[in-house]
């Protein structure tokens, strides 16, 4: 908890010279180098099997790199271990493009699960699923088997639970692949807010929609590589 | 207190979703322990009993002559060349005439015309009371009538010698149960929380990557293997009490029980069988455990 509050690092995330290669011969990341600011809002795309996945991997340490260095919030994450690497990945909210929610419990528990892991008290564990399934229009899926959801109820399940323990740093895994406009927008205002109460949220994404109208700052990547970065509007 | 919280709660959803392996385990546990105490009340009454026999134990030498001063010098040295002993009592030929008549009491006019020094003289050699050296008593009667001056040895031969070979017969069967008990204790708990993980393996992965310590996962697992310990142990325990019990009740009176003065284990055996039993399951679900974190 301490070393991502005080004090605010300018940047969050800092990427040099980054390769993912996967046995026998993909490379799924080639000399990717990259700086996020605390606080931004930073779009990644690019077309299927491109990287992106790979690249937010990387970042919350599910993989390690073949290659360069990976800071988060100064410490080199993957040179990280035990106690230390727990508190950090407490601060890092990920939602997963593939979910990865416990089919056979409720969505209750499945967002519950972020804040027991750092001690929350029950009450305020309670409260603050109330209100995050009441943000995303789920409120009477609170004791539904998660399992048993829609995909893109499913979806927003797991964003919830990304962003339920108020982490510094949040992934997002092509959150509204499965969903219609108007829930896209609820999904958008979540991660806004967030946003505004000063998370950094990295987007990796297929739909241009959300942030065709932004000025956030957009990455490109095709095959492994950073084909371009610029400014919203440019793209 | 919150982690004391969590890991309660953690442990109260691993019990619902495998309390049938659970209970195979905690039966496994206790059957294991029943086994083993059982064997090691045995062989512990069976050493009570050996120490008590011991107490009358003592083998008697008997001589051709009446040993000088000089001579029984050197007997009590040779004698404590062999091994340790407890006592070495010399007995003359009037010492001995004089506890026979003591022993025929008011019979002892059948005496009279015999001569005071018919019965030969002799040394009593009372072994240590040690196992070790009651194992011992064959090979020190042995080497006791190689003696030049001995005429014979004697002590109650037969029944010492099959009493020692079953309690030795029966420290072996106590180290196989004992084994047992630890294989099956550490394996079988071992075993069962090697399933639950399995069974929740996306649930400990997810764990680990919203950033559970490993605290935090291992702790309810470890608590499981103390309570399979503790509540195992503790029912073996109780079913071995009955068992003595019910044996004892209906076998009261004068018999074997009685003979040896069969009683249960003092409280710190007890407790040291509890802890023991804690201890390896203990260890069995911290070795699963450890595995599991290492991939
Ligand atoms: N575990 C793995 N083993 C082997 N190859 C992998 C593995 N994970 C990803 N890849 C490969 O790495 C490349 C990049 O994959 P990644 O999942 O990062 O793409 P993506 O940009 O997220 O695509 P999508 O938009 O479809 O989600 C792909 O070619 C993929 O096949
Ligand atoms: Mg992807």
């Amino acid at each position: 908890m301490t070393e991502m509050n005080a004090p605010p690092q300018p940047t969050i995330v800092e990427l040099i010279k980054v390769s993912k290669n996967y046995p026998p011969d993909v490379i799924a990341l080639a000399d990717v180098s990259l700086t996020v600011e605390t606080g931004e809002m930073f779009f990644l795309i690019g077309k299927s099997g491109a990287g992106k996945t790979t690249l937010l991997k990387l970042i919350c340490n599910m993989e390690t790199p073949s290659n360069g260095l990976i800071e988060v919030a100064g410490q080199n994450i993957h040179r990280l271990k035990g106690k230390k690497l727990a508190r950090l990945r407490q601060k890092i909210g990920v939602a997963y493009q593939d979910f990865k929610l416990l089919t056979d419990r409720t969505v209750a528990e499945n967002i519950a699960i972020s804040m027991e892991v750092s001690y929350k008290k029950p009450p305020v564990i309670s409260k603050r699923v109330k209100d995050l399934l009441a943000q995303l229009e789920l409120s009477d899926k609170h004791d539904a088997i998660t399992g048993e959801l829609s995909r893109g109820e499913q979806q927003r399940v797991t964003l919830a639970r990304a962003v339920a323990n108020s982490p510094t740093l949040i992934l997002v895994d092509e959150p509204t692949g499965n969903l219609d406009a108007a829930t896209t927008e609820k999904v958008m205002n979540l991660l806004n807010k967030c946003k505004s109460s000063g998370a950094t949220i990295i987007i990796a994404t297929h739909d241009d929609s959300l942030y065709r109208h932004t000025d956030h700052r957009i990455m490109e990547l095709c095959r492994g590589k950073i084909r371009r970065v610029n400014g919203g509007l440019q793209a | 207190m919150n982690f004391w919280f969590a890991v309660l709660r953690q442990m109260g959803r691993n019990l619902r979703q495998t309390w049938a392996s659970q209970c195979m385990t905690l039966l496994t546990v206790s059957l294991s322990v029943l086994i083993f105490a059982f064997f090691y009340l045995i062989y512990t009454n069976m050493l009570n009993a050996g120490d008590k026999l011991g107490d009358d134990l003592r083998l008697i030498v008997y001589l051709q002559d009446e040993p000088g001063p000089e001579m029984q010098e050197q007997l009590r040295r040779k004698i404590t060349d062999f091994d340790q002993v407890q006592e070495i009592k010399f007995i003359s030929r009037a010492q001995a005439y004089e506890r026979f008549a003591k022993q025929l009491g008011q019979n002892k006019d059948v005496l009279e015309d015999m001569p005071t020094d018919f019965l030969p003289p002799s040394i009593e050699v009372t072994p240590l009371k040690t196992l070790r050296s009651l194992n011992r008593v064959k090979l020190f009667s042995e080497y006791l009538s190689k003696l030049p001056v001995t005429l014979k040895v004697q002590y109650g031969q037969d029944w010492v010698e099959r009493f020692f070979y079953f309690i030795r017969l029966l420290s072996i069967v106590v180290i196989l149960s004992g084994s047992l008990l630890i294989l099956t204790t550490v394996f079988m708990v071992a075993y069962t929380i090697r399933l639950t993980i399995m069974g929740r393996q996306a649930e400990l992965e997810l764990l680990r990557l919203v950033g559970a310590t490993n605290d935090y996962i291992r702790t309810p697992f470890m608590l499981e293997g103390l309570m399979q310990g503790f509540f195992g142990s503790t029912f073996g325990l109780v079913s071995l009490y009955s068992l003595y019990q019910w044996i004892k009740i209906r076998f009261s009176g004068p018999g074997i029980l009685y003979l040896f003065n069969f009683t249960f284990f003092t409280p710190d055996t007890i407790v040291l069988i509890i802890i023991a039993s804690i201890l390896l399951c203990t260890v069995g679900s911290y070795m699963s455990m450890q595995k599991f974190l290492r991939i």
